[in-house]
């Protein structure tokens, strides 16, 4: 099953993968090991998975406006997400976003938390804020 | 967003990627925040080079920018940073964090920063003009040019201002706009004797005033006739770490505030809410951690040191001594550190076994926690207190400044009232 979103464009630029998904808030800042690639955050839904290569969606941003610089850090040693997802984009995951080059879109015709499940495959293009979901095999 | 012609330039890349990165990064905090242009800065106060904070994510970034023929277009000075690099070995700090933090300064230079090296760059000569348009690092500084000298800018992170230094321009949304500027909550400060507060006691409010009204942009009254600039620094620098809010109308001092009325853009307050010596003395208890007396460290300059603040120290502190087992730091700018030797301030602190500092910022950047031994902090600030125990994991008691001076003596901390 295909469905396709439309959105707005925060970061322009193409790329595809797989899709993971949390529905609560990321701190880059303290919350995710840039050379791991992967989220540390204590009693964090995510706390252990890896994020790098893949179409991260999420809410919003949280924490310490120095978060951007973790995003670029990540973009640089190729530990980053290939896109980001947010329901609403704020300013540190803008920031990051554009620092790092990731591809960001947000708003959504739809609650991405709802219409994408972790392991979707899920290409975006930013530059249209088109979001295409290929949904996962049941079973 | 609509951009002018040579913006349009700069962000395909026709004056280097540099430039582009940073025109970039500007336009998609534009687009998040429904800017409709780009406005003219006229001054600018980079922040990002602590390297405790940003380390070498922000290095990379920066030589990354530089060698994409980035250049500071706009006068930008610097904030302060990790540690004083002519005292590191007095300070107690490894020389690593030394080298590492010239090596953070060096793409800043090159680019044409100031290197003030303080959050006071409007006593050295940076300072906006009414109605004029900047970009500012470091909150507390952000809050006093938009409070005081009424040019108009947001608190906003590292990246940003950076790249509005090398665009020239930033995008035009929240307190750039006139109508955002306007009070919502009458703050009343009537109830107070002020003729007894001490300096720390203004940080003491301002901390409660943050947290009570969160966003909501304060319109204070009831402050005396003559009030310091040391008074107002203390007054508004703690509202945008216990709330968010950057910009302070103080009537009869703020420029665009001339009266209640105007303050308020001729509307009713959303609310009203009193100050009084309860609500005052309950931000000492909440910013201080620990019921520890034992103080390791003892510390001034959060926001840095004025020259009647370093007077006022040197004062208490001639013929004592700083107790053995106690550090005393005295942060500043290195302009007003020659004032205050030329003074003999310098001597005095230093002659009781302090130590005055430039360059450092003593909260958030700060280095406690790599000083051996220290583990308890006491600071006169109710900024500083907010900072410490998250970025140095360690405990902090936020006192008045005379009962952090005795605690330097008598190396325990207690409070005179």
């Amino acid at each position: 099953m295909k469905i396709i979103l439309k959105g707005r464009k925060v970061i322009g630029g193409v790329a595809e993968g797989e899709a993971v998904v949390t529905k609560e808030p990321v701190s880059f800042l303290g919350g995710v090991n840039p050379d791991k690639g992967m989220v540390v955050e204590r009693g964090h839904e995510l706390e252990g998975k890896s994020i790098t290569g893949k179409i991260f969606v999420f809410p919003h941003g949280k924490g310490s406006t120095a978060g951007p610089y973790i995003i670029y850090a990540m973009a640089k040693r190729k530990t980053a997400p290939a896109a980001m997802i947010n329901v609403e984009a704020e300013p540190i995951i803008a920031v990051g976003a554009a620092m790092g080059n990731i591809p960001l879109v947000d708003r959504l015709d739809k609650n991405p938390l709802e219409a994408i499940a972790t392991g979707d495959r899920v290409r975006i293009d930013g530059d249209q804020g088109v979001v295409e979901i290929i949904k996962k095999e049941d079973g | 967003m609509n951009l002018t012609d040579r913006e349009k330039k700069m962000l395909d890349g026709a004056f280097g990627t540099g430039p582009q990165s940073a025109l970039r990064l500007l336009a998609t905090l534009g687009e998040i925040y429904g800017a409709e242009r780009m406005i003219p800065v006229s001054s600018c106060h980079v922040g990002g080079r602590s390297y405790l904070i940003s380390g070498e994510e922000n290095v990379e970034w920066m030589t990354d920018l530089l060698n994409g023929g980035a250049r500071f277009q706009v006068f930008a000075s610097t904030n302060p940073c990790s540690a004083d690099s002519e005292r590191w070995k007095e300070m107690g700090l490894p020389e690593e964090l030394v080298v590492k933090q010239r090596r953070a300064d060096e793409p800043y230079l090159k680019m044409g920063a100031v290197p003030l090296g303080s959050c006071l760059p409007y006593q050295l000569g940076n300072v906006p003009l009414p109605g004029s348009h900047f970009a500012w690092g470091g909150s507390a500084g952000a809050t006093f040019v938009n409070s005081v000298f009424g040019a108009r800018g947001n608190r906003e992170g590292s990246p940003s201002v950076i790249a509005a230094a090398i665009a020239g321009v930033t995008p035009e949304y929240g307190l750039h706009l006139k109508e955002n500027r306007y009070g919502k909550v009458l703050v009343d400060l009537s109830g107070l004797d002020h003729s007894a507060l001490r300096l720390s006691d203004y940080s003491a409010i301002g901390s409660y005033v943050g947290r009570t009204l969160l966003d909501k942009t304060p319109v204070v009254v009831g402050l005396p006739q003559t009030f310091s600039q040391d008074q107002i620094r203390f007054l508004i620098s703690p509202m945008p770490t216990a709330g968010a809010i950057s910009l302070c109308h103080i009537v009869g001092i703020t420029p665009e505030a001339p009266t209640v009325e105007a303050a308020l853009g001729g509307k009713k307050p959303a609310d009203k809410i009193s100050v009084g010596l309860r609500e005052m003395q309950s931000s000492f208890e909440k910013l201080t951690t620990t019921r520890q007396e034992d103080v390791d460290l003892v510390c001034f300059g959060c926001p840095h040191c004025s020259i009647p603040q370093i007077r006022q120290i040197a004062s208490l502190l001639e013929g004592r001594k700083v107790h053995a087992n106690t550090r005393l730091w005295v942060a500043t700018s290195g302009h007003l550190k020659v004032m205050a030797q030329l003074m003999g301030y310098v001597e005095i602190i230093e002659k009781a076994g302090g130590l005055v500092l430039t360059d450092l910022c003593v909260a958030p950047g700060a280095p406690f926690h790599l000083v051996p031994g220290v583990k308890t902090v006491a600071i006169n600030s109710a900024r500083g207190a907010y900072f410490i125990p998250g970025a140095c994991n360690l405990d902090v008691i936020f006192g008045d400044t005379e009962d952090c001076i005795s605690a330097a003596i008598s190396g325990r901390f207690r409070r005179s009232r």
